[in-house]
């Protein structure tokens, strides 16, 4: 057995030690690598220690990795899964903002709508999964569908929200120098409701990129849930299952950073909620 | 601010508006329900201003001067009399009446230029740039065209939306408590601004505040409001040429009689 986790304990021990007293700009990237370091060598010790055959070692994984990557398969899973995200995803939006700016400003269509969005909405994607293979077979139509669906509600409830939210003294500004139409939108409504717009479109992304993997597993034939389910009917290779997840956590990682360069725009700044 | 001072020393002869009657308050009253009683805010309400003028409305926190001052510009509706403008009721808010407000109403997600020009979108072009450059000028905000309010102090942003609604010439102008939000510096150097610059548009202004000193200091009348329901207590004239030397015989005397009518000790006033 090789001593390297005992080592990464060790190092994560003195990190963890010595990184408090660093300073703030050091100590940002010092603690938390002394965390990822720690568990690594912790995950390690605890498959050595129970005799497991089954779940694999953080360097089981890596040869699961290369694996992967060589095989040329993980590629097209990702690709898929990004299609189907990118679509269902910006359609959701695309309908989504406009009905929740209008739903938001004009009472009559708030409550119109209100109910049916609010009924619909506690309605897991999930569970949508048969519907969508029914109506649209095994394919990106049906993932595209679901994605859509887990965009929609919270991008309209959201611009809802934002636009009902608007304070009174800029309503009264927009009617006090007569904007009307298009232009009340354009002007006024939409820029006001922006940030919270904007912040619902980024959790919105997340949940979408939570669906799609469950979506795959249950009832897709490619992308990365599917590639998940896949490693471990051929062989229960679940070096290949972990090394997807954390593909998967990467990629959501990546799509959460492009979508926060929506936020650095001046135009939003002054709305938008530090988290 | 010397050269402020120094530029708005106009004997009073020069400012004072024509007789023609600009705003009509006639019997205004105003309710809100509350759960069980009715909650009166202002009762018969009469007052009228002339075109040119700049009014003061004083009175402690609730006695309806804010809702009065809605009324007028139309944000609200009296539950029952009428506000006349030019002699025509009031129906909703106008470009050509412009409401400054409490807290900042300029928009955040623009930039100084663009809240400027908010009011000035049917422009053609070149008449619209020149409109906002001159009255960015005119409130002393050269140089911060493409500034977004976040980056501005209080006072600069309270000029913006001073600017933008200068920029539309109005013919009335409603502040409500424009400067609360403000230091004291700030707030006494927006004082002359706001003189300085009625003396040159002739705009007629309204002006809420429970500030006596700021009342004497701005208006040519005060109108003085009793608490709940809000009634007009007095019509105080403030005869005194701009800019108003505080501490003068007739600004003390104002200052006791406003004070009097609020109900306040005439002590606290004579300092």
């Amino acid at each position: 057995m090789s001593s390297w986790p005992y080592v990464a304990l060790a190092l994560a021990l003195a990190s963890l030690v010595g990184g408090r007293k660093l300073e703030d700009g050091i100590a940002r990237y010092v603690l938390p690598s002394g965390v990822i370091v720690g568990l690594l060598g912790a995950w390690h010790l605890v498959v050595v220690q129970s005799g497991s055959t089954a779940f694999p070692t953080p360097d089981q994984v890596a040869r699961g990795f290369e694996e992967l990557i060589a095989s040329q398969r993980l590629w097209g899973d990702i690709v898929a899964s990004l299609f189907r995200v990118t679509w269902g995803y910006f359609l959701a939006a695309g309908v989504g903002i406009p009905m929740g700016l209008v739903a938001g400003w004009y009472t009559r269509a708030f409550m119109a709508l209100n109910p049916v969005i609010q009924g619909l909405r506690p309605i897991s994607p999930i569970a949508w999964i048969p519907i969508a293979i029914l109506w649209f077979g095994i394919g990106d139509t049906a993932g595209i569908y679901l994605i859509f669906y887990a965009s929609f509600f919270p991008i309209t409830v959201g611009t809802m929200a934002a636009v009902r939210n608007i304070s009174l003294v800029h309503q009264r500004s927009a009617q006090n120098f007569g904007l009307k139409g298009f232009r009340l939108f354009r002007l006024m409504v939409l820029p006001a409701a922006l940030p919270q717009i904007i912040t619902s479109l980024r959790i919105t992304l997340g949940v979408s990129w939570l669906v799609i993997v469950a979506a795959e597993m249950v009832g897709m034939d490619s992308g990365l849930g599917y590639l998940i389910n896949d490693a471990r009917n051929m062989g229960s290779r679940y070096d290949l299952v972990v090394a997807t997840m954390i593909m998967i956590g990467v990629i959501g990682i990546i799509l959460d950073v492009l979508i926060r360069q929506l936020e650095k725009f001046e135009q939003v700044r002054w709305g938008i909620v530090k988290q | 601010m010397s050269a402020t001072q120094n530029a708005v020393e106009t004997p009073s002869e020069k400012v004072v508006p024509s007789s023609k009657t600009k705003v009509v308050v006639e019997k205004v009253s105003k309710e809100f329900a509350q759960r069980d009683a009715k909650l009166k805010v202002l009762e018969d309400i009469d007052l009228e201003v002339k075109d040119g003028e700049f009014v003061m409305l004083l009175g402690p926190s609730g006695c309806g001067k804010s809702t009065l001052l809605n009324i007028v510009a139309g944000f609200e509706k009296p539950t029952s009399g009428r506000v006349l403008i030019d002699g025509n009721p009031v129906t909703g808010p106008s470009p050509k009446r412009v409401f400054v407000f409490q807290e900042y109403g300029i928009f955040p997600w623009g930039n100084v230029w663009d809240n400027v020009a908010l009011g000035l979108r049917d422009l053609p072009a070149k008449q619209r740039d020149e409109i906002v450059e001159r009255t960015i000028q005119l409130v002393g905000l050269d140089g911060f065209q493409m500034a977004f309010p976040r980056e501005l102090s209080g006072g600069m942003k309270q000029r913006v939306e001073v600017a933008r609604a200068l920029a539309v010439s109005p013919d009335v102008i409603y502040m409500d408590e424009p400067f609360g939000a403000l230091d004291s510096l700030t707030r006494m150097s927006m004082r002359s601004e706001i003189t300085r610059i009625w003396q040159t548009q002739k705009t007629t202004l309204m002006f809420v505040t429970h500030d006596v000193d700021e009342s004497i200091i701005l208006g040519q009348r005060i109108v003085v409001m009793s608490r709940r329901p809000g009634k007009i207590a007095e019509i105080v004239n403030v005869d005194l040429p701009y800019p108003r030397e505080i501490g003068s015989p007739e600004y003390v005397r104002i200052k006791k009689r406003c004070f009097d009518l609020l109900g306040v000790t005439a002590h606290v006033a004579a300092r």
